[in-house]
């Protein structure tokens, strides 16, 4: 931490020094491409931390520029400019979320989609800017633009972007530090499981593209004084792409990376290009190179040089847990029942008429030979297949047409199949993100004191699981079976009362497997929940389970102890159970 | 009736130029997953070896095999170098065809600077069809576009090795488990693909204007015509370019040109929102 | 550095800028003039960018051979003026504030010339070289090219005249100069009892002007007046002839150039008029003598002459005539003399009205791709716009 801040105040020292050290008409030029870095960092928030990319960034810098165009004409007091600057804040925030909220909540991922859409939105407002002659004075564009009072656009105007950037800079390095980044990020890993933790993952990009129209709207504020002209190259496609391309070379996934990358690349660009005929070939080349190979960009290759040398120069001082939050309590009577639950996919009858209910608490297993339809069964409960027919009741709620994100609300919590953690983020951050889910209160996603929360249920998963205590290492590092137990853990960190485990033991080895059925036997007992596990491993089966669902063809073929089961004839023939 | 007959002549060229510059895109992208933002490039490409067919004194028919060579050449360097080491990561390859979209550009400006040129037209002339005057290339142009869709179509149904791409793009690992040699397919994808793009511009060369920054404008058109009509299907190809052209004409005729471009855009973004997939895709 | 010091230091800068203007007008006799010339290197108007740069070139030489700009060498610098209005004015800014330039001459689009000379502010002087859509006055700009009133107004009612034209079709790209010169070409159709009958504005990157044409079928118009800038001019009269449409209607602009009917082709030139102050081809002493001393200097394949990239020459000319007469180089001082400073021109001999010129005004038939002179317009006023 203390290595990033020395950074950070060297470079801005250096920016606020550069007037003196050359002259105020290269600061003046200096201090365009700032702008464009301001808007670059925005753009990182959502790529680098997100994992979407906008492609039209352009817009919200533009309509940021033409209300301060519009706005600074004639004598003007401070008064217009703190409108102009609230107004290039809020306008394009506000767009962002909408466009954010109408999009996002569609698809899961980020897809092309969302980029292609901000792409379209940039022509459109390019289109609009150009046409709407009385507003935006169309291809003229606007001219006449004030100053800010008593500044020189061309002398002091520099001093005050370099404030806008500062401000914008600290900004985001302390959100992307909240509980808010943190889910970001984690987003950007692994969205699916975001939602299975309870976010509702839409709002959060849509919060966090807001964010970014608003430092590009500020950015834009400033552009008009600074220029004296808003056209409509500045809403355009060409600087949106230009922007990506800037924050792609000089690093996406830091905020000092994209300034970095406009000054480096468009500042030297504009010089050069009349001299140099072959520069803009020089900058295609080196953006090829660095999405091929550097996706850190200039800045993430310098870090990791640095990173080789100094390797703990960036960690940071995590605040100790020293809040303990109080455990949950467990519901008395667990009732979950499905009722002639029915989906088709194409021809095949992925659940047929599925029908059961657990009124008991404890370890249930569902087994069943492969296609039986026992993970479809956990997706129809937790909102990832929907079905149309039939019912399925979790302690009186409808589960019908319900949203992922919402089960952990009412108590459900999932592992996948697949262990599922954020690989770039480390086992500290991947434990606070579930022990954040649902015990979040709205305010608390924006400070700090959410890292100090203990729970008495973490302390007791990490002296069973001791790796989890070296909780700085990269999640990503981590074997698959340690990943098992990480994403375990995550899952039950949120106290559920109906835990469903896909194959929690798939991938493990003898002696994990017995730790894990340990972790898992300890927690039915200490917690009361109800366990739905389902498992090939009849050695598990055995040791963990009190009652037993056989699942064939999408039906429920029988259930009861597992004896009775092993008895059963018709089980027998479809399925040839096996042990590791 | 004659403005009729006009916007309805205007519309089935427009829509089949747009096919046409699209198909190459719809291959790339539909099959092969590559968003290749060089796209409009290899359009420009192709006009541009029509100009230099011209400068040489030689017959326009000797523009198609130059600009398949240019194409070739250029789309196989491109997969080579990057677009093979990409397949899996779609914004990456968004990203990086970027770059080499504006490598294109520069180099082609650097060779034949930034000014218009221009590309006589092969076959000057009007003729008279239901009462009114049509330019007789245009005429030809659809002509032989619909040849060529109706070719491609036959060949997709009934190739083998229509039926090995069908193979690879829906199981890639089982396609390379019986022997399918995916990564040559792959290449020979893009090649193909970017060749069409080629072809068109050759095309389209006596029609419109010729310089290094055209791409970019057929690249639009071709994304918004491939969300429309969807991917994987050129039933979905068409159907988009009919959308998107006849729109664009469509409105431009009852007010003007920017309503009409703002209109494609506007069809565009509620297909994107609400429809990703287009009107009927495979995916 | 302390804040005492640095506002003191920012201020000093500021008073040093400000003084900039006055200690350039009063520089040491010998010491090079940087000039600025922003012509369009790249975009719709790219194509007149080769042959402005030639002529300026040969401007520049021609007078720093007479002894140069108050007894100093000139020195050119080129700035892209193609570029979109914002992008151009940084451009300009940078030759100014970066290098040092003292002056400039514009060869360029009307929306580059507004966000000039919204960067300029008057501080500078700046004589604009082509035609365009008049009405402007502001202190420091000189205009050497053709205003409507002199290129569109006569042109257009003789033509109609002799070509019998009752219904008009105006099609141009969206900017100030289209708009603004169909809204005097509007009054010069009403004044000859003519008709409307569209009026479309095109963004710049169209290609396709199908609706368009298919409109001017429609209506019936039999002249269609062009306001279509470079690229997409060239574009719309190969397709206007490729529907057939070249023989039944006219084709008037006055920014069709040589450049651009080469580009139009022979094949669909029939029936394209162009009016301007200046052809390749006149055969006045003054335009056949600038015409060799063209082809001397650049050979017989350089980048064809026509009426903008001349205008540079008159640009330079004039901004030589102008200063030596103020003595200075001061936007004040040249104001002051501006009005009657007279010089010699490829066109003539100009003589400076208004900040204008009185021009004579050609207009031509397109054969082939050459341009035959058909009427001439002589001494045409441009128009009174700056009412001190």
């Amino acid at each position: 931490m203390a290595f990033s801040l020395v950074i950070n105040i060297v470079i801005f020292a250096i920016l606020i020094a550069i007037p003196f050290l050359t002259n105020s008409y290269s600061a003046y030029q200096l201090g365009l491409y700032l702008l464009y870095g301001m808007v670059g960092q925005g753009i990182a928030l959502c790529w680098g931390k997100g994992g979407f990319l906008p492609l039209g960034q352009a817009l919200f810098f533009g309509i940021g520029a033409y209300i301060s165009g519009k706005l600074l004409q004639g004598d003007i007091g401070w008064g217009i400019v703190l409108l102009v600057l609230l107004l290039s804040i809020i306008v394009p925030a506000t767009i962002a979320a909408l466009v954010g909220l109408l999009v996002f909540d569609r698809q899961i991922g980020s897809g092309p989609y969302f980029s292609l859409i901000t792409l379209a939105l940039s022509l459109l407002g390019y289109q609009l800017a150009n046409s709407q002659v009385w507003l935006t004075g169309g291809f003229n564009g606007l001219t006449g633009i004030s100053g800010l009072p008593g500044i020189d656009s061309y002398g002091n105007l520099y001093f005050f972007i370099v404030g806008a950037l500062l401000l914008s800079t600290v900004f985001l390095v302390y959100l992307i530090r909240t509980p808010f980044g943190q889910m970001l990020e984690a987003i950007r890993e692994n969205e699916e499981r975001v939602q299975f933790l309870g976010i509702h993952t839409s709002w959060v990009k849509a919060v966090a593209f807001a964010i970014s129209g608003a430092v590009a709207g500020l950015a834009g504020a400033f552009f008009a004084p600074h220029q004296g002209i808003v056209t409509p190259q500045v809403v355009g496609f060409i600087l949106s792409a230009e922007l990506v391309i800037w924050t792609a070379v000089g690093g996406r996934f830091g905020f000092i990376g994209p300034v970095i990358g406009a000054v480096a690349i468009g500042f030297l660009a504009s010089g050069l290009r009349d001299s140099f005929a072959y520069w803009e070939v020089v900058v295609a080349l080196v953006f090829v190179l660095v999405v091929l190979r550097m996706p850190g960009g200039l800045s993430g290759m310098s870090l990791s040089f640095f990173k080789r040398f100094f390797p703990n120069i960036f960690s940071r001082e995590q605040a100790p847990r020293s809040k303990i939050i109080p455990a949950k309590q467990s519901i008395l009577k667990p009732s979950l029942i499905f009722e002639n639950v029915s989906v088709n996919i194409g021809p095949v009858s992925v659940l047929n008429e599925l029908s059961f209910s657990i009124k008991s608490s404890g370890i249930h297993c569902l087994i069943g030979p492969n296609g039986a339809g026992k993970t479809s069964a956990l997706n129809a409960l937790t909102g990832k297949l929907s079905f149309n027919k039939g019912e399925i009741f979790w302690s009186d709620n409808s589960l019908k047409g319900v949203r992922p994100f919402r089960t952990p609300k009412i108590g459900i919590g999932r592992k996948l199949q697949v262990p599922s953690i954020f690989p770039n983020l480390s086992i500290r951050q991947n434990i606070d993100i579930a022990l954040w889910v649902n015990r979040l209160r709205l305010n608390e996603f924006f400070s700090m004191s959410p890292y100090s929360w203990d729970l008495k249920l973490l302390d007791e998963l990490q002296s069973s699981f001791l790796f989890l205590r070296e909780d700085q290492e990269l999640a990503g590092n981590l074997s698959v079976g340690q990943r098992q137990m990480l994403d375990f853990t995550m899952t039950v960190l949120a106290e559920p009362d109906l835990i469903l485990l896909d194959e929690p033991c798939a991938g493990l080895s003898k002696g994990e497997t017995e730790e894990m059925i340990e972790a898992i036997s300890k927690l039915a007992l200490s917690s009361g929940a109800t366990f739905i596990i389902v498992e090939h491993d009849m050695q598990v089966v055995e040791l963990l389970s009190e009652h037993v669902f056989v699942m064939h063809q999408g039906k429920m073929l029988a259930e009861g102890s597992l004896e009775e089961i092993r008895a059963n004839k018709e089980v027998r023939a479809i399925y040839a159970g096996g042990s590791k | 009736m004659e403005a009729l007959i006009t916007f309805a002549l205007n519309f089935i060229y427009s829509s089949a130029t747009l096919a046409l510059i699209v198909l190459g895109l719809a291959m790339v992208f539909g099959l092969l997953g590559v968003m290749n933002m060089a796209h409009g490039e290899f359009v420009m490409l192709g006009a541009y070896s029509a100009y230099v067919v011209q400068s040489l004194g030689l017959n326009f028919i000797w523009a198609v095999p130059i600009s398949i060579l240019v194409c070739v050449i250029v789309g196989w360097f491109m997969e080579w170098s990057i677009i093979r080491h990409l397949y899996k990561r779609p914004f990456d390859t968004l990203l990086a065809t970027w770059g080499v979209a504006i490598l294109i550009r520069k180099g082609v400006e650097v060779i034949f600077s930034r000014d218009y040129k221009s590309v006589n037209q092969v076959m000057p002339g009007t003729v008279d069809l239901f009462g009114i005057t049509y330019p007789s290339y245009r005429l030809v142009l659809v002509a032989i576009i619909l040849c060529l869709f109706t070719v491609l179509f036959l060949w997709y149904q009934k190739s083998k090795t229509g039926l090995r791409i069908k193979a690879m793009v829906q199981n890639p690992e089982l396609a390379s488990a019986v022997g399918i040699d995916t990564a040559r397919l792959s290449t020979a994808t893009f090649i193909i693909g970017v060749s069409f793009a080629g072809l068109a511009g050759v095309l389209l060369a006596p029609l419109v204007r010729v310089e290094p920054y055209i791409g970019l404008d057929y690249l639009l058109s071709s994304f918004f015509i491939l969300i429309v009509g969807g991917l994987g299907t050129l039933e979905g190809l068409l159907i988009g370019s009919a959308v998107i052209g006849g729109s664009d004409a469509l409105i431009s005729t009852i007010f003007d040109k920017t309503a009409g471009y703002l209109s494609v855009l506007l069809i565009s973004i509620l297909f994107l929102w609400l429809r990703p997939n287009g009107i009927f895709s495979r995916h | 550095m302390r804040r005492r010091d640095f506002i003191k230091s920012s201020l000093t800068a500021a008073a040093a800028t400000a003084a900039f203007q006055t200690v350039a007008s009063r520089a040491i006799a010998g010491s090079v003039l940087k000039v600025g010339v922003m012509i369009p290197l790249s975009g719709p108007a790219g194509l007149f960018g080769p042959a402005s740069k030639n002529v300026s070139q040969m401007a520049a030489d021609d007078i720093n051979a007479a002894g140069g700009i108050l007894g100093r060498q000139v020195e050119i610098i080129f700035g892209d003026a193609g570029l979109p209005p914002a992008e151009a004015a940084q451009t300009a800014l940078r030759l100014w504030r970066g290098e040092g330039c003292e002056a400039f001459i514009g060869m360029h689009d009307s929306a580059v010339r507004g966000a000039l000379i919204n960067v300029f502010k008057e501080q500078v002087p700046y004589v604009y070289c082509p035609n365009y859509e008049g009405g402007e006055c502001a202190n420091g700009v000189y205009y050497v090219g053709e205003t409507p009133a002199q290129s569109v107004v006569p042109t257009m009612t003789w033509l109609a005249n002799e070509k019998n034209c009752k219904k008009f079709y105006l099609i141009g790209n969206d900017y100030n100069w289209p708009r603004d010169t169909n809204a005097i070409a509007k009054n010069t159709i009403a004044d000859i009892g003519g008709e409307v009958v569209g009026e479309e504005y095109m963004p710049f990157t169209v290609d396709n002007f199908d609706s368009s044409l298919a409109k001017i079928k429609e209506t019936g118009a039999d002249m269609v007046l062009i306001t279509l800038v470079g690229g997409a001019s060239v574009s719309f009269n190969r397709a206007f002839a490729s529907f057939g449409l070249a023989d039944n209607v006219m084709r008037l602009g006055t920014l069709i150039d040589e450049n651009t009917l080469m580009g139009i082709g022979a094949e669909n030139s029939k029936n394209v008029f162009s009016a301007a102050s200046y052809f390749a081809n006149i055969q006045t002493d003054d335009g056949k003598a600038f015409a060799k001393s063209y082809s001397d200097k650049f050979g017989s394949n350089a980048a064809l002459l026509n009426g903008l990239s001349t205008s540079c020459y008159d640009g330079l000319t004039a901004l030589d005539a102008i200063a030596e007469r103020a003595g200075g180089l001061s936007v004040k001082e040249m104001d002051a003399v501006a009005e009657g400073t007279a010089f010699a021109s490829p066109r003539g001999d100009a003589v400076m009205k208004n900040r204008h010129l009185t021009l004579d005004i050609y207009l031509s038939e397109a054969i082939g791709t050459d341009f035959k002179i058909i009427k001439t317009f002589s001494q045409q006023e441009p128009g009174n716009f700056c009412k001190a």
